[in-house]
């Protein structure tokens, strides 16, 4: 028996196209360290130098991440971490959504009186555990970037110190969160006893090349990991947290939450259900459990997602519903993804859209509210057509696009993803998701129905646009009804990246 | 390797004891130092299947560091048995949370029943640790070759949190 060789030289040197690769995280955590240099500085006020360098930091990781996107995949620090096309596109995501979201919180943390330079900084700290926690390749790596994520997003959720709403949904959305980290960790460690490692890639040719290894504390462990996942994701039965968060926290880190957390909770739920072997035919139990389990969990979320949202009178309150529904219709498409020709590429395409969708709105939401978050009544947008006719069409492109109506990018990717969902055969899910789509219609179309036929209510105020959240709607209606009218690029870019998972 | 069954059980029995003691204690003091006896086992468990590091750190940061922490909150924050008891759960409640634990707990019974340890042994067994150089040597060269980026990470993470801490807890002059 040879000895232990804890060291391999191999590891100790990093070789330039691991470099190359590395960059967008670098330049991430480097525009981290910066800002929090620049936020402690005495001679100067740091508002508009910290805005500008955060919002060049995440432009030239944006930048820089397209450059990577069709690079072949190359695994870093010993196989710990992987540079594919997949977590790349993804970075591009949460980068892009981190970005659109300073963009709309600068006057509103001037309005708010909440200008402190630690916001940027934890947006920053959550995008870095985002991108670190799509392109892990272990389950020790995953768990730390998702602590990091999740850290900064808690902080963040509870930014308003002085609004109890606020407070409160920061601390629900930390207890209930750290649980389900904790069913995370458990469910890691019961992997690690019965295959012997924690990399993904490993546990998938362990479990290949031991059947046997198949045993009730793998299924167990590959349940609670992906439980503390659907928690992630705010799946029902683990949503109760999410409409109260939402609703509580600042209006533009909802847009934040509901666009980059969830699509990095996804593309990393993605990554786990494969590597435990869902989908590649190895145990017929395992299948059939994990397949059931998710059934009833997108059924369940479906439904009660579009049917609360009907009730709402908030418009916060209504997305964080309608956002559970749509999460709902992603795990139809994970459902799907090992049984069709595209993969795992429909539920990319529809994270994207619905990011680009979401945040569009919330961004609308943002501007809309006046102090303290309220004024997101229904009644509130009651003939905002006449005050504001382009917010008002603007939100109407979101809507629709929520909704599901051609020609926007809500369309394409349900379209996309319900297709996909056909090909594998999952006739009965398709048609509870179109029945529950077209009650989602009725509550999105309510808005349109106040903006555009009701008339104001007692004194509208009309708010000043701040010119970066113009820009920010601007380009979000663009990349909607881009995505909407040529879908053709983004549904090949999808399929690409996913088929190399 | 052959662990002995007389120290297995006694540590083993105290800290179940000392975790029900955890949850059953209304003053959350002696919650907490119901915790540093269930930390003080795990320990011995530890030392017991040769992890002797794992051992001493188990001691040094959890019955330590983090239990001086945990008393620091609970007696800044001040909290009594009597203002938890608005948060108890009704009857209904309890009955459920009994019956959902006892439920998964039997899962994890039969799971653990059902499943027969795995026949190959991994690399790192106690003697070829010993001839590599003894525990802390192994776990600080994997630490700094093999896990060397879930090591740095963790760095990024407490970074993290501190900026946290400090946006939560700042006194703004306002």
């Amino acid at each position: 028996m040879e000895g232990l060789q804890t060291i391999r030289p191999e590891l100790l040197s990093i070789s330039p196209e691991q470099l190359s690769a590395l960059r967008p995280y670098f330049i991430i955590f480097g525009g981290t360290i910066l800002a929090m240099i620049l936020s402690v500085v005495r001679w100067m006020n740091p508002k508009w130098p910290l805005f500008i360098l955060v919002l060049a930091t995440l432009f030239a990781g944006i930048v820089d991440s397209f450059r990577l996107v069709p690079e072949a995949p190359l695994t870093l620090f010993n196989a710990m971490m992987i540079s594919d096309g997949y977590s790349h596109l993804f970075n591009i995501v949460f980068m892009a959504s981190a970005f659109f979201t300073v963009m709309a919180s600068f006057r509103y943390l001037d309005r708010e009186k909440l200008q402190y330079p630690e916001y940027y900084l934890l947006i920053l700290f959550a995008v870095l555990g985002m991108m670190l926690m799509v392109s892990a390749q272990d389950l020790i790596v995953v768990f730390i970037a998702l602590e990091l994520m999740s850290l900064a997003v808690y902080t963040l959720v509870g930014f308003r110190r002085a609004d109890r709403r606020s407070n409160e949904a920061a601390m629900k959305y930390f207890i209930l969160g750290s649980a389900a980290s904790a069913v995370f960790l458990y469910g890691s460690a019961l992997l690690y006893g019965s295959t012997g490692t924690t990399g993904i890639k490993e546990i998938l040719s362990f479990i290949q090349t031991h059947p046997t290894s198949m045993t009730p504390v793998y299924t167990l462990g590959a349940w609670l990991v992906i439980l503390g996942f659907l928690f992630k994701v705010a799946a029902v039965p683990f949503h109760m947290w999410m409409p109260d968060v939402y609703e509580g926290a600042p209006t533009p880190i909802t847009g934040f939450m509901t666009t980059g957390l969830k699509a990095a909770a996804f593309a990393t739920l993605i990554r786990l259900l494969t590597s435990v072997g869902y989908g590649k035919g190895l145990s017929i139990t395992l299948q059939a459990h994990l397949h059931d389990i998710l059934w009833v969990s997108a059924v369940l979320t479906m439904i009660l997602g579009n049917v609360v949202a009907l009730t709402q009178t908030n418009l916060k309150r209504m997305l964080a519903y309608s956002s559970i529904a749509h999460t709902g219709y992603l795990i139809v498409g994970i459902i799907a993804g090992s049984g069709n020709e595209m993969g795992y590429g429909p539920v990319v395409m529809y994270l994207i859209a619905y990011a680009a969708m979401n945040l569009g709105a919330f961004i609308i939401l943002t501007v809309l509210s006046s102090r303290d978050d309220s004024g997101l009544g229904l009644h509130d947008l009651s003939g905002l057509s006449r005050r504001h006719p382009w917010l008002a069409f603007g939100l109407a492109v979101f809507m629709f696009s929520m909704a599901g109506v051609p020609p926007t990018a809500g369309f394409a990717a349900k379209y996309v993803l319900f297709y996909s969902a056909v090909q594998a055969n999952e006739i009965p899910l398709v048609i509870i998701s179109v029945l529950c789509s077209a009650i989602s219609v009725y509550y999105y179309l309510r808005v349109m129905v106040y903006m555009y036929m009701r008339d104001p209510s007692g004194s509208p105020s009309v708010n000043r646009i701040p010119v970066w959240s113009t820009l920010g709607i601007a380009a979000m209606v663009f990349l909607t009804l881009q995505l909407g009218l040529m879908p053709g690029k983004v549904v090949l870019a999808a399929k690409k990246v996913a088929s190399s998972l | 390797m052959d662990i002995s069954p007389v120290f297995f059980y006694s540590f083993a029995a105290v800290a179940i004891a000392f975790s029900g003691m955890v949850v059953l204690k209304k003053s959350p003091i002696a919650s907490a130092l119901s915790l540093v006896i269930v930390f003080f086992c795990f320990g011995g468990l530890y030392a017991m299947l040769d992890a002797h590091l794992v051992a001493a750190l188990q001691i040094l940061v959890y019955a330590g560091a983090i239990m001086v922490l945990f008393i620091f909150v609970i007696m800044l924050l001040n909290i009594d048995a009597p203002s938890l008891d608005t948060m108890r759960a009704g009857r209904l409640g309890r009955f459920m949370i009994i019956a959902l634990s006892i439920g998964l707990l039997s899962l994890f019974i039969w799971a653990f029943k059902e499943t027969t340890p795995p026949a190959s042994v991994g690399a790192f067994t106690p003697q070829r640790i010993q001839e590599a150089g003894g525990n802390t040597r192994v776990l600080s060269e994997l630490l700094f070759s093999e896990y060397i980026l879930p090591f740095e990470l963790t760095s990024v993470l407490l970074l993290g949190a501190i900026v946290g801490a400090v946006a939560i807890a700042k006194r703004r002059s306002t």
